[in-house]
Parts: structure tokens; C-alpha cells; sequence
């Protein structure tokens, strides 16, 4: 199955704009970013802290609605679903 | 002015405004409200103007460096328009005296370049029960929200956590951009017209030339303005 996953600012700088992967059905939120992620030593630690969990300031949506960190590894993909991964940007 | 009408023009001047900072965002914000006609404009800052703001904070000028930025920004102000009364004070923001400066503003600007100082001006719009128009850049990316305490996503629902601290350009042109989103929605908020950028986040790519929204909705479990927290809060 095909989804695409967005990233934003910092993030954005580190994986690109937009990126279509293909998903095994059963595949987890979190599952999902951390294979894009693997390749990205750099992006990787943006995103996940030391124990592989996403760092509690990271926000994520799938379709729109916001998806808590903490459920994130229960969060399943679905064929079609659009995922964005952004951090708040701080500067004024 | 046509657009709002002699009774949305008397509504600005009668206005308090409280702008955070008088940097990227507060620069262009606090000229843009001034030149609208806002009545009382109070702007706080702790910092002077050095030279690396230059490209950006567009009420200071190269002859303010090593100046106070609130004195550079009342004296721009007050030259933009002399109609208007512009209270500068230059403090740090901090848990003791949030409240006491903003007082009875009608609207509080986040024009700040951290979280914990965010978190502070969201709590005081929570319990003064005014609103907070929260906007943040990075590089050429930008966010910007409206919060109507007790009604909308306030600060804390929408990012429960601070990003952590780091240094990082900035062009003039990103404040510019989603200074004018925060003023527009001060001017709506004050007219009463508009739909509001509520229980929404406007994000902006600059390099993108793209512009997008997240839908919001409040934690019923917030650590700010959750029903649990409130009830502490008063019991307090």
C-alpha cells in the first residue's frame, strides 16, 4: 500500500518536501517513520529519542488529526493515508 | 477609514494591545497595529539592538545598535503615529510579573523567540481571559494560531512540549509574513469580523511558496486550560 508522509521546517530539511513510500499492511505510525528514517542518522535523531520513541515535542497527524506520540505504535497505516511529522519552530 | 467604518476605527483606538517582544515578529506587528490606528500599544522587551537583527527586526535601525530595542521601538512607534499612547517597558517576562504587565489588555501578541516564555503568556490569556495570537518562524517556516482561552486549542494543547533551545537564521522576510497573519487576526479579533484562525495552524513554507492548515482542537486533559487544571487552579 502507498502512503505519503510529509515532513515540516526542520525536519523537512532533513527528509524533503513530500515522500511516497510503500507500506506493509499492518505497518504502525511509528514503524513507518522509522524506516524512512534509518537511512538518516542525522533526521533519525531529530525525530526519535535514545530509546526509538518519538521525542515529545515532535507533532504527528494522520489525515488531518492529530496522533499522540504515546499511541503512535498502535496507530496503524491505511492505503491512501496522508502522515505529516513536524517540530513547533521556536524563533520570533 | 472605509474599510472598517467610523465605529471599527473609534473600536482600535479604544484598544490595548499587548505585544511580547519588539523583535522579527514584534517589529512588524507593533508598526502594522500602530499605523491601524490601536489606541494603547504596550511593547516588552529586555534587549538591546544589536547589529545580526538588523535584517529583520525592521523597527530598529543601524543607529539604534547597543539602544534599548523598547526605546528604539517607542520612538518609531510614536513617529508612525503620535496618535496613539505606546507603553515601552523593558523586563524580562518571567511567571512573577506576567500578569502584572499585561493587566487589562484586550489582546496579547506572542511575538517571543522561546517556548517557556510562550507558556507563561498562555497561562496569564487563560486566566485573564483574553486572547493570545501566538505566531513562530524558523529559517523560512512559520506557524501561526489564535487562542481563545477556555473556547479554543490553547498553546499547550496545541504543543504540549517545548522543541528544545537552538540558534538559527532567520530572513526578514518569515516574521514579516506571519507578523502580518498575527496583526490580521488582532484587527479581526478587535472588529469582530472574520472567521478567526481558531482551533487552527496556519503553516508556511516561504521556500515552498506553500501555505497549509492543521486542525486543532482543545485537550480536555491540558496542562493549561484543561477542566482538571482550572478546577486546581482556583482551589489554589
Amino acid at each position: 500500500m502507498t502512503v505519503k508522509v510529509r515532513f515540516f521546517a526542520r525536519f523537512r530539511e532533513l527528509f524533503g518536501t513530500d515522500i511516497v513510500t510503500d507500506a506493509a499492511p499492518g505497518t504502525s505510525f511509528i514503524d513507518l517513520i522509522k524506516k524512512i528514517a534509518e537511512k538518516n542518522r542525522e533526521g533519525h535523531d531529530a525525530i526519535f529519542d535514545t530509546n526509538g520513541a518519538f521525542r515529545e515535542f515532535v507533532i504527528l497527524m494522520k489525515n488531518g488529526r492529530r496522533i499522540d506520540c504515546a499511541d503512535a505504535g498502535k496507530t496503524l497505516i491505511n492505503d491512501g493515508d496522508e502522515i505529516a511529522v513536524f517540530p513547533p519552530v521556536a524563533g520570533g | 477609514m472605509l474599510l472598517f467604518g467610523d465605529a471599527g476605527q473609534e473600536r482600535l483606538k479604544k484598544a490595548h494591545i499587548f505585544i511580547a517582544g519588539a523583535g522579527g515578529l514584534g517589529s512588524p506587528i507593533a508598526l502594522y497595529l500602530a499605523v491601524a490606528g490601536i489606541g494603547t500599544l504596550t511593547v516588552v522587551d529586555n534587549d538591546v539592538v544589536d547589529q545580526s537583527n538588523l535584517n529583520r527586526q525592521i523597527l530598529h535601525y543601524d543607529r539604534d545598535i547597543g539602544r534599548k530595542k523598547t526605546a528604539s521601538a517607542e520612538e518609531k512607534l510614536m513617529a508612525a503615529n503620535p496618535d496613539i499612547t505606546v507603553k515601552s517597558i523593558d523586563a524580562t517576562i518571567d511567571a512573577s510579573n506576567a500578569g502584572t504587565l499585561i493587566r487589562n489588555a484586550d489582546g496579547i501578541v506572542d511575538a517571543m523567540d522561546n517556548y517557556p516564555t510562550r507558556y507563561l503568556l498562555n497561562d496569564a490569556a487563560i486566566e485573564k481571559n483574553i486572547p493570545l495570537f501566538h505566531g513562530g518562524i524558523r529559517g523560512f517556516y512559520g506557524q501561526a494560531t489564535t487562542i481563545i482561552p477556555h473556547k479554543t486549542a490553547c498553546l499547550r494543547c496545541i504543543f504540549p512540549h517545548a522543541p528544545p533551545q537552538e540558534v538559527f537564521p532567520v530572513v526578514g522576510v518569515t516574521p514579516g509574513f506571519i507578523g502580518m497573519v498575527q496583526a490580521t487576526e488582532v484587527l479581526k479579533y478587535l472588529l469582530g469580523s472574520g472567521e478567526l484562525l481558531t482551533n487552527r495552524l496556519f503553516i508556511w513554507d516561504g521556500m515552498q511558496a506553500h501555505a497549509e492548515e492543521i486542525v486543532l482542537e482543545r485537550n480536555p486533559h491540558c496542562a493549561a486550560c484543561g477542566d482538571t487544571t482550572i478546577k486546581k487552579r482556583k482551589k489554589k
